[in-house]
């Protein structure tokens, strides 16, 4: 019944700058969406009200069924507006639950709409055990022959166990804005110094965690518009082109790792990084638009990988 | 037989013993401080140049190191209290006495130097009032004073950040003082001639280019939809009512979220060209919208802004440039311009007590004032009519021959109910007050005194003191617009809802504003790669500020 019509908001609305709610409304087929555990069932993290905190109705993430295109999805999406995103109790319950689900209900894919600084400090514990269940659930939908696809680029990054969940996933798109990474700026520059990492130089946080970085690296396998129908394209494109999740894959994976450490394990900025890619001109790269950074991604080829 | 010329011996007492460090005018950084202890003499009033922006870093530096047996008891005159040296030198006893007018980052520990009388301390000034009292009894005897480069004969170009330079020169080289200039390189000619080098006496070349921060620069991304609506309602309520054509904007979020407006909202409104046309103003980039799109004539700039000089050397119809085509700044004179040639100063602040004063200053932090109270007081000088300025002084008038009336400027105070970690901004009492009786300052250091308040906006509404006819008024106009505060809260309702239909408090829906429209879609722009963009690629930001 949903037809390919683009809502009226898709190709203005910022992702950036839109909630998880006004993301999954313009990411899948107009009024195809359906949540569990809607902020109605008021399913909040009990250990907020400890610390004095307030609580959102939907611990910070929708999840629910749609389709993208007519293919039924299961979907996840992270508020980066409410703590930053971050994994609780419930928040990551939700996710889990939804992630084994998938693995009975055989969606064509599962979208997660991540935006998120990591575990909330106020309920660690939980939140830690969640991204584990969360990694290992998602390698069971894997392995059940659905692609698990991650869109990254709200306002919170993907940090923390939200980035060794991107790790997990079948393919990840991310925009300019998007960043990835486990520790984030802060947390290095507090362990290592500011000499070793300056939070506060952002051109060097997105040159080292940025979108265009993960992408040049091979470290997501498409990079969008700030848009939401440019998300919806390029979640369209990657679950047509899935890897397969096999010993192969892993082992390929694992060599790739390892090669990078190799090739770039004593570069001090991205630039470095592009020049040994083989970027021409590796200063002008978080300058470059859309078209002309996808070019520069085609010419050093190694960016498409299965073996991300 | 009076010696009329005893200051000018003394002079060229220390420009000799200077010399003998220079070759012609040029010291070596690493004499710098041999330098300053060849030319002051204990007790010296000296302005160390610590501008809104510009800082003589490397002089700082070097003053820190002076032998505190040599150099001592010295009495700092300067605008700005930014860096930590600018207080390490009351720790050693070099300095000893302070007037000032800014001290935003150092705020808590001068509060602290202060309350254990480290610091003497002479005022607390508005940047005119310090500028004011060079040329009458704070004259310094040695200014040390930064600029981008010189040539041999010190011929000074300032760079886009000319700022207080001119002034502090004029004041300490015409009456017999000696000007040290640090540069970041000597050339051979520099591109404009900011000071004249017979005014400068000795040029020392600084190891490092000088200390400058992105102060005015406002990120879109972190504006919030509160903040776009009381943009909303200041547009609509105020700019549009009074006809502002003329005016000096705080550097809050609040003002730049009407700057972003401007091309957006205010298009809508159909203002254009009917508001907000001439600034008193540093080259904020969230102006770029604005100016591109044909809103702002012209802006004369106290400063300028890290990551600004690319676009403005491109629009020099709108900015004031020298022939070398870079901003030509001037903090005294933009201070002279928004007191007297603006019609309205619109900025926020921390404080406001029930009568409508207001301060920056909390029981830790002396931040000082900068030039707030200078553009948001009424100059009773003034003696030019403007619709604006008519329209206001014609709502305060009280009593009185109607032909005698004069205007009023609009000061407006834009703040949310609750600001930084929801402590609210309505009090009984406003902590300056407290500050003051601890560590005996005979003036509370309140940044704009009630009487001269003329609007107060928050997500409220807006409560036009203006029309106040009483105390009563007052009180309860400020109470009606505080929201949940205790302030607030402590309204009477009736009296408030009188207010109301007197037009002294207006709600959005009054103004015809639904507060869901303020939305973050109305942003001309809504990062900062979006001023780039507007920009044509011309401004330039800071990598702090950049997220790509």
């Amino acid at each position: 019944m949903a037809g390919p019509s683009a809502g009226p908001d898709r190709d203005r609305l910022s992702w950036y700058e839109a909630s998880a709610r006004q993301r999954l409304d313009a990411l899948l087929d107009p009024g195809s969406f359906t949540e569990a555990l809607g902020p109605e069932e008021r399913r909040m993290s009990p250990h907020l009200p400890l610390f004095d905190l307030p609580r959102a109705f939907d611990d910070g993430i929708v999840v629910g069924t749609g389709t993208l295109d007519g293919r039924p999805v299961y979907v996840a999406a992270q508020e980066g507006r409410f703590m930053g995103g971050a994994f609780g109790e419930v928040h990551g319950g939700k996710l889990v639950g939804l992630l084994r689900a998938a693995v009975e209900g055989r969606p064509a894919a599962v979208l997660l709409l991540l935006d998120t600084g990591g575990v909330r400090l106020q309920e660690a514990n939980a939140g830690e055990t969640a991204i584990a269940e969360a990694m290992r659930a998602i390698t069971e939908v894997r392995a059940a022959g659905v692609p698990v696809v991650g869109l990254i680029g709200g306002r919170a990054g993907c940090f923390g166990g939200g980035g060794l969940i991107a790790g997990t996933c079948s393919r990840l798109a991310v925009s300019e804005g998007g960043r990835i990474s486990v520790s984030g700026p802060e947390v290095i520059e507090t362990n290592k110094g500011a000499e070793e990492f300056d939070s506060k130089d952002r051109a060097l946080v997105w040159r080292t965690m940025g979108g265009k970085h993960r992408r040049l690296i091979g470290g997501a396998d498409a990079f969008c518009d700030d848009t939401i129908a440019s998300f919806r394209a390029a979640a369209l494109s990657l679950i047509a082109d899935a890897p397969a999740f096999d010993l192969d894959t892993l082992m390929a994976e694992q060599a790739r790792l390892r090669e990078r450490i190799e090739r770039f394990g004593e570069c001090r900025d991205g630039t470095e990084i592009w020049a040994r890619l083989g970027v021409n001109d590796p200063d002008a790269v978080p300058s470059l638009d859309t078209r002309a950074f996808d070019e520069t991604v085609a010419r050093i080829g190694e960016a498409a990988h299965d073996a991300r | 037989m009076a010696d009329w010329r005893g200051e000018r011996k003394a002079r060229d007492a220390r420009l000799e013993a200077g010399r003998a460090l220079a070759r012609g005018k040029v010291v070596p950084s690493g004499e710098a401080t041999a330098l300053l202890e060849a030319i002051l003499r204990p007790g010296d009033r000296v302005c160390l140049e610590g501008d809104n922006q510009k800082q003589a870093d490397c002089l700082a530096r070097a003053l820190c190191r002076c032998d505190p047996e040599r150099v001592h008891g010295l009495h700092m005159v300067q605008s700005g209290i930014v860096l930590p040296e600018h207080l390490d030198v009351f720790e050693t006893g070099i300095a000893e006495r302070l007037d000032y007018s800014y001290s935003g980052p150092q705020g808590a520990r001068v509060a602290r130097m202060l309350y254990g009388g480290q610091i003497k301390l002479g005022a607390v000034h508005t940047y005119l009032e310090l500028f004011a009292r060079y040329f009458i009894d704070l004259t310094p005897h040695v200014a040390l004073i930064a600029g981008v480069c010189a040539d041999r004969e010190g011929n000074l170009y300032t760079g886009p950040n000319t700022e207080d330079t001119p002034t502090i020169v004029e004041a300490t080289h015409f009456k017999n003082g000696v000007v040290v200039a640090q540069v970041n390189e000597i050339v051979d000619r520099v591109p404009r001639v900011d000071i004249p080098g017979d005014r400068v006496d000795f040029v020392v070349e600084a190891d490092t280019p000088f200390f400058v921060e992105p102060l005015f620069t406002r990120d879109p991304a972190l504006m919030t939809e509160t903040q776009i609506l009381i943009a909303m309602m200041a547009i609509k309520g105020i700019y549009a009512e009074y006809g502002v054509r003329r005016l000096n904007h705080g550097i809050g979020f609040g003002t730049a979220a009407i700057e972003l407006l401007l091309p957006t909202y205010g298009e809508k409104l159909g203002l254009k060209g009917e508001i907000a046309t001439h600034f008193a103003l540093n080259p904020h980039p969230t102006l770029i919208p604005a100016i591109e799109s044909g809103w702002v004539k012209q802006v004369h700039c106290f400063g300028s802004e890290v990551g600004m000089d690319r676009y403005i050397r491109e629009r020099p119809d709108v900015f004031f440039t020298g022939a070398d085509g870079s901003l030509r700044s001037n903090r005294a004179l933009c201070q002279t311009a928004g007191l007297y040639a603006c019609d309205m100063f619109i900025g926020a602040t921390l404080q406001i007590d029930l009568m409508g004063h207001s301060s920056t200053v909390t029981q830790s932090r002396v931040a000082g004032f900068g030039g707030a109270p200078n553009m948001g007081s009424d100059p009773h000088g003034r003696r030019h009519p403007s619709d604006a300025w008519m329209k206001a002084g014609r709502e305060a008038q009280i009593t009185g021959d109607p032909a005698l009336m004069r205007g009023r400027k609009l000061v407006v105070q834009l703040v949310e109910t609750f600001g930084d970690k929801l402590v609210p901004t309505f009090v009984e009492r406003l902590d300056a007050m407290e500050l003051a009786s601890k560590i005996g300052l005979e003036l509370a250091p309140v940044m704009i005194y009630a009487d001269d308040v003329t609007h107060i906006v928050t997500e409220e509404g807006i409560a036009n003191l203006l029309l106040c006819r009483d105390a009563d008024d007052r009180e309860q106009a400020i109470r009606g617009v505080a929201g949940y505060t205790e302030i607030g809260r402590g309204r009477d309702r009736a009296k408030v809802e009188e207010l109301r239909a007197r037009g002294i408090i207006r709600r959005p829906e009054d103004l015809g504003i639904e507060p869901l429209d303020a939305d973050r879609s109305l942003l001309a722009a809504r990062s900062i790669k979006d001023l780039v963009h507007w920009s044509g690629g011309l401004y330039e930001p800071p990598a702090k500020f950049r997220n790509w």
